[in-house]
C-alpha cells in the first residue's frame, strides 16, 4: 500500500514561508557568523537577499514584535535569525556597495569578545 | 539649508589661550622614552574603570579585567560584606593566577597550582599541608589588593597602593555633571576587541573631532553627524574640566535613514546611537548636551587618559585604550543598549552593533598610516584646527602630568638624599 508523503512543517510562520528559501543561506548561528557571511558573500547575492527580505521586513517586524524573546517556537527563531542577517548587511547595500570595507580595512582584526544571545530573555535592569 | 540651524564659530580654542593655537610637537605620539614616562606618570597612577557594579552584584560574584597594558588581570569580587574589592590575580606562594574564568560566582578563591586559598576579602585561608613551610605568617599573605571607588556604578581601580587622589576629586565636574544619567539601564551588553598598530593617543584622537567625518567617514555617518547644513562637520560645543573633555556633537534632525537603519530605528529598545532621536523619558545631566543646542546628536566625553563614554540619550557606548607600546595599543568598544524584550526590539539591537563596528572600522586604516608617517619621522607636529581642541587639550594634559610627576618625584628624591645626609652627620 502506498504512503502518503506527510507535507513537510513549515520552517516559517505561515505568512512568511515565501521566504524559506533564503533560510538555506542565510540562517546562521550568531553575530559573528553574520558578519562572516557578509564579507565572503557575492555582492550580487547579498543583494538577491536584501532585495526579497526587505518589501516583508515592516510586517515581519510587526510579527516579531508580539513574540517575547526566550519563548519564540523554532519557526519564529529562524524568521528572526533572516531578519538579523539583514541588519548585518544593511550597510553592505545602503552604504558601501561593497560586502568588505571601502579602503579595504580587514574587519577580523576587531572581533566581537562580549555578544548577545540572538533569542535568550535578556537581563532586566535590577 | 535649514535656517534655524546655526554652526558655532571657530572660538573654542580661544577660550583657553593657555593650550595656544600653534602646532602640537609629535614627538610624544612615538618617542620609547616618553612612552615609558607615560607608563609612570599617567597609567600608574591615574584612576581607570574596570567594569561595572552589576558584573558582581550579589556576594560571591567576581569577574576579571584584564590589564593588557601592564600584562596583569585584575580581579573584583564582592564580598560577604557586599563590599567590592579589587584584587591582582596572582598567588602569593609561587605566583599563579589564581583564578582563571573570566567571571563567576565563588565563596574562596582557590589556586589551580597548589590549592591556596583565599577568601572574597582576599584573607589566605587554607594551605594545604601547612605544616610542612618555614615560618608561615598567613596574616601576611593576603592577596594584593587594589584601590577601588566607584562612580555611577563604573567601578574604577588605580594601580599605586596611594593613589594621589580620591577618584572623586581626580573625576571633579566632568564625573559631578555627569551623575543622574541612567547608565544602570544598559544592561544589553557587546563588545568588540582589537590591536592595533598606533599610539595610544592617536586612538583618542580619532573620537574627538569631527572635522574628518564628511570626508573619512562620507559612505556612512556623515549625513547624520554632518551633512549639508554643517557640511565640515563643526561640534557644537567642547568643553574641557581638569584633565578631561567633552565633545556635544552636531546631528543632522533632517536625516532620512536608509531602508534597513528606518526599520531599525523604529523597533530598538530605546533610541539608536545613530538616530540622534532623544528618549523624553530621561532627565539628561547637566553635563551631556551641556548646551542644551536642540541640533544634538551624541556627546563624546573623555575621562582620561583611556576611557571614553559615547552618550546618546537612549544609550552609550565606551571606548577603552590600552597602550601595548609605542606604536600599539588595543582597543575595546563596548555598547550598553536597553534590553530588549520582543524579537523585533532584537533586531534594532543588531543595526547599531553592526553601524557602530562598521563605521568605527572606517577610521582603522588611517590611525595606522598616522603611525607610520610618525615612526618614520615624516611628521614632526600636528596642525589643530579649532574644533580640534580636544586633541590639542589630550597634548598639554600628557605633558602636564609627566611633568608634574616628574618634577615631584625629584623633590621626593632630594629630601630623602637631605635626609640622608642628615643622619649620617648625626652618627
Amino acid at each position: 500500500m502506498a504512503t502518503l508523503n506527510p507535507k513537510p512543517a513549515s520552517r516559517l510562520p505561515k505568512d512568511f514561508s515565501a521566504l524559506e528559501c533564503w533560510l538555506d543561506d542565510w540562517e546562521l548561528a550568531d553575530s559573528t557568523a553574520r558578519h562572516e557571511k557578509r564579507l565572503t558573500t557575492p555582492l550580487a547575492d547579498t543583494r538577491a537577499f536584501y532585495d526579497a527580505l526587505l518589501p516583508q521586513a515592516e510586517a515581519v517586524l510587526a510579527y516579531l514584535a508580539t513574540r517575547k524573546l526566550g519563548k519564540l517556537a523554532a519557526n519564529d527563531e529562524r524568521l528572526l535569525k533572516l531578519m538579523l542577517a539583514l541588519a548585518e548587511i544593511g550597510p553592505a547595500i545602503e552604504w558601501y556597495g561593497t560586502g568588505d570595507y571601502p579602503d579595504a580595512f580587514d574587519a577580523r582584526r576587531f572581533p566581537l569578545t562580549v555578544t548577545l544571545s540572538d533569542t535568550a530573555p535578556q537581563g532586566q535592569p535590577t | 539649508m535649514n535656517e534655524k540651524v546655526t554652526l558655532t564659530p571657530a572660538n573654542l580654542t580661544l577660550r583657553h589661550p593657555e593650550l595656544g593655537t600653534g602646532p602640537v610637537p609629535a614627538d610624544a605620539y612615538w618617542k620609547p622614552g616618553f612612552y615609558q614616562r607615560e607608563l609612570d606618570a599617567i597609567f600608574k597612577r591615574a584612576w581607570m574603570c574596570v567594569g561595572r557594579v552589576e558584573q558582581a552584584a550579589k556576594p560571591g560574584d567576581f569577574f576579571q579585567k584584564p590589564i593588557p597594558t601592564f600584562d596583569f588581570s585584575v580581579i573584583v569580587a564582592r564580598g560577604k560584606d557586599k563590599q567590592l574589592r579589587a584584587f591582582y590575580n596572582v598567588c602569593q606562594h609561587r605566583g599563579n593566577h589564581i583564578e582563571l574564568r573570566d567571571h563567576g560566582h565563588c565563596v574562596a578563591f582557590t589556586c589551580p597550582f597548589h590549592g591556596w586559598t583565599y577568601g572574597l576579602d582576599g584573607k589566605l585561608v587554607g594551605v594545604p599541608d601547612e605544616q610542612a613551610f618555614f615560618d608561615l605568617e598567613k596574616t601576611k599573605l593576603r592577596l594584593k589588593e587594589l584601590p577601588l571607588e566607584v562612580w555611577e556604578g563604573f567601578i574604577f581601580v588605580n594601580l599605586s597602593p596611594e593613589p594621589p587622589m580620591t577618584l572623586t576629586e581626580f573625576l571633579g565636574d566632568h564625573g559631578k555633571d555627569l551623575e543622574g544619567y541612567p547608565f544602570e539601564r544598559g544592561t544589553a551588553i557587546f563588545e568588540y576587541e582589537g590591536t592595533f598598530n598606533c599610539n595610544w593617543k592617536c586612538m583618542v584622537d580619532s573620537f574627538c573631532e569631527t572635522y574628518h567625518v564628511p570626508v573619512l567617514h562620507r559612505h556612512s555617518v556623515k549625513d547624520t553627524l554632518a551633512g549639508p547644513d554643517n557640511p565640515h562637520g563643526r561640534l557644537i560645543d567642547i568643553r574641557l574640566k581638569g584633565p578631561h573633555r567633552t565633545q556635544s556633537v552636531w546631528g543632522n534632525m533632517a536625516y532620512q535613514p536608509n531602508p534597513v537603519q528606518g526599520l531599525a530605528f523604529r523597533n530598538a529598545p530605546g533610541p539608536s546611537i545613530t538616530s540622534g532621536a532623544v528618549d523624553e523619558s530621561i532627565v539628561l545631566p547637566k553635563g551631556l548636551n551641556e548646551t542644551r543646542a536642540p541640533n544634538w546628536s551624541i556627546d563624546v566625553t573623555v575621562f582620561f587618559p583611556n576611557w571614553i563614554i559615547v552618550m546618546g540619550s537612549g544609550m552609550y557606548f565606551t571606548h577603552q585604550m590600552w597602550p601595548l607600546a609605542p606604536n600599539k595599543v588595543v582597543w575595546q568598544m563596548r555598547g550598553y543598549m536597553r534590553p530588549a524584550t520582543n524579537a523585533a526590539q532584537r533586531f534594532g539591537q543588531e543595526n547599531s552593533m553592526v553601524e557602530l563596528r562598521d563605521a568605527v572600522l572606517e577610521d582603522c586604516n588611517t590611525l595606522e598610516r598616522i603611525q607610520s608617517s610618525l615612526d618614520q619621522g615624516l611628521i614632526s607636529e600636528f596642525i589643530f584646527h579649532d574644533h580640534e581642541l580636544a586633541l590639542r587639550h589630550q597634548y598639554h594634559v600628557v605633558q602636564q602630568w609627566v611633568n608634574d610627576y616628574e618634577r615631584d618625584l625629584k623633590k621626593t628624591k632630594k629630601a630623602a638624599k637631605k635626609a640622608d645626609k642628615k643622619s649620617v652627620k648625626n652618627k
